[in-house]
């Protein structure tokens, strides 16, 4: 009698079943999700799956972190760091790569970026030194630079490592902090309270 | 408001279950361990996101499944409202208000108020002061919402604070025991004998880690006094009305006092001038919380004194004042909350009529009426009135089914 444990290696033949196994550990993909993109991934022809196993190795090997700013990058130092046309006197801090292509899919912003790597969290042994922060300040102390933005997401974690890291540039440069508050097209009166309150803290006179 | 009807699906020990209320008052009747209580805790859930029984959201699963679901509709004066809750084995809670589904669960919150009434509320008076917080903070998420994003901001800062309070006593236990064993100076020996530095904030630590406390410290300071003002204004606005109900219960012979004691004191009831009484007292600690390794100023170290004719009823009270207590303080409960939402709230009484003398279950009685839609836990019938029971639904619930 097969076992339920068992049971993956008796259903699949083992190639698959191995298969299966490794989509699996990609977050957000359980056991359903995992066999349905294994069978997709066989019914394909075999230069699309070279072409993809080509590029999973290929991004692994080739894509590390910008030696300045430390978003991903191919290259030692990143395009966004090396553009000749962008302002070199703002830097834009995130916690995460993620972030920086967020903003940079809006066009709105035409600085540099400093990328944390994480937010302050005792809980998970993440303090000041495993981010880059040192790095930040340095940066901040040997260029010239005129504003420090800091766009961290207003969590707990990221309200200290705002404060964290607005508390250290202060004395260099002007430091700010992306607004939070309403969203664009939204109703004021369905807005929940916590939202609300933080706009009104956001507030600014009319120009 | 009025629960018109409940519907369980894998909830607990209830498979697939639609309850329909037909009357103010409902008595589910069975033996123990048939689901009675589950079905009161569903309501619970409904008006709280809290339950009193469970920890995790994996034990209101029935065995064997991945998910249950509540869902009812509930009747106010405004209109109609369908609430449902969805938990799952692994993975988040998700709530829907009129079938669609919440971003965030706050605004869940508020839908639905219910006051619960178990024999485990005597732990009120009896247990430790956990049991007083929890019972001020599940008041006030039915009263003002957002206190429950509030409370939730104020736990994770003082998790992540404990977190690097102990790993800095780590890192300064470590290192002391090298230096000792590394240099041994006669001329220090007295001074190290000390039991603790004597400057206020530890040693030895990198700045890096001291500025990360302080910036901890602030937002301790700032989350908590917001905590402490909104559980100083409920407990004074609560106080006067439990102590009318426990006059009018004791028949005038005994006066009870309800006295918030904030491990934070401040003068005025204002937030800088609670924040600042915070930091300071953080600073004060500053030591003790060091060798400790842990928080030690905060409201998560509140208490709630209960005193009956100047006594601490915790310690002195007899079994027959506790319960005119806890009973007051239910009553005080439903008023207000009725006050201040401007509807009746759902009663649920677990179990617990039976324990209250026939002079306190009139009071109760009398006060319910047909004004606060009620649900009844019991084993037997026995211990009703019979006009009571004229007027009441009767279900019987057993293994997880209800019959009518």
């Amino acid at each position: 009698m097969a076992t339920r444990r068992g049971g993956t290696l008796t259903v699949y033949t083992r190639p698959l079943a191995r298969l299966i196994e490794q989509l699996q550990r990609l977050p957000g993909v359980g056991p359903k999700t995992a066999q349905r993109l294994a069978l997709h991934i066989l019914k394909r022809p075999e230069a699309e799956v070279q072409a993809l196993a080509q590029a999973l190795i290929e991004a692994k090997q080739q894509v590390g972190v910008c030696s300045v700013c430390f978003h991903l990058s191919a290259e030692p130092v990143c395009e966004i760091c090396r553009a000749p046309n962008r302002d070199r006197h703002t830097i834009c801090v995130v916690a995460d790569s993620r972030d920086v292509i967020a903003l940079e899919k809006t066009r709105e912003y035409h600085g540099k970026y400093h990328v944390l790597g994480g937010l302050i969290s005792p809980m998970d042994g993440i303090g000041p030194d495993q981010l880059n922060i040192t790095q930040l300040v340095r940066r901040v102390n040997k260029q010239d630079i005129k504003e420090v933005i800091l766009a961290i997401s207003p969590s707990v974690e990221g309200e200290t490592t705002t404060l964290y890291v607005g508390q250290l540039l202060k004395p260099f440069t002007k430091v700010t902090r992306i607004a939070f508050g309403l969203p664009m097209g939204g109703d004021l009166e369905y807005a929940d309270e916590v939202t609300l309150a933080r706009a009104l803290e956001g507030r600014r006179e009319l120009d | 408001m009025y629960l018109k009807t409940l519907h369980l699906r894998q909830f607990r020990n209830y498979r697939e279950q639609q309850v329909e209320f037909s009357a103010p008052k409902t008595i589910l009747l069975g033996d123990n361990a048939q689901g009675k209580s589950n079905l009161l805790e569903a309501v619970e859930l409904l008006a709280t996101l809290r339950s009193h029984r469970a920890l995790r959201d994996r034990e209101l699963v029935l065995e064997g499944e991945t998910a249950a679901q509540i869902a009812a509709m509930l009747e106010r004066e405004t209109g109609s409202i369908d609430l449902a809750i969805t938990f799952r084995s692994s993975g988040r809670r998700t709530v829907s208000l009129n079938g669609e589904s919440l971003r965030r669960q706050l605004d869940f919150l508020g839908m639905m108020n219910a006051v619960q009434f178990s024999s485990l509320d005597l732990d009120l008076v009896r247990g430790g002061p956990g049991e007083r917080r929890n019972w001020v903070d599940t008041l006030l998420v039915q009263l003002e919402p957002v206190y429950a994003y509030i409370l939730q901001q104020y736990n994770t800062v003082l998790r992540q604070r404990n977190a690097l309070l102990k790993q800095q006593k780590r890192s300064i236990d470590g290192e002391t025991e090298n230096t000792e064993s590394a240099s041994f100076n006669p001329i220090l020996r007295d001074e190290q004998a000390l039991p603790y530095p004597l400057t206020s904030s530890p040693p030895h630590l990198p700045t890096s880690s001291q500025t990360e406390l302080a910036i901890w410290d602030a937002q301790l300071a700032a989350i908590g006094s917001r905590v402490i003002r909104r559980r100083a204004r409920v407990i004074q606005r609560i106080a006067p009305l439990a102590q009318s109900w426990h006059r009018t219960i004791s028949n005038s012979t005994e006066i009870l006092d309800i006295r918030y004691a904030p491990n934070v004191h401040a003068e005025q009831d204002d937030p800088s001038v609670v924040q600042q009484a915070f930091l300071e007292k953080l600073e004060q600690r500053a030591i003790a919380e060091f060798h400790q390794g842990t928080t030690v100023v905060g409201p998560h170290r509140d208490e709630i004194e209960f005193t009956i004719n100047q006594t601490p009823a915790r310690q002195y009270g007899s079994q027959g004042q506790q319960r005119t207590l806890v009973l007051a303080l239910k009553l005080a409960e439903l008023k207000l909350i009725e006050s201040v939402v401007g509807e009746p709230p759902l009663l649920l009484l677990d179990d617990v009529l039976a324990e209250l003398d026939l002079t306190r279950q009139n009071k109760l009685l009398d006060t319910i009426q047909d004004r606060f839609q009620t649900l009844i836990t019991t084993t037997h019938l026995g211990s009703f009135d019979a006009e009571w029971l004229k007027s009441s639904q009767i279900l019987t619930v057993k293994a997880g089914q209800i019959q009518l």
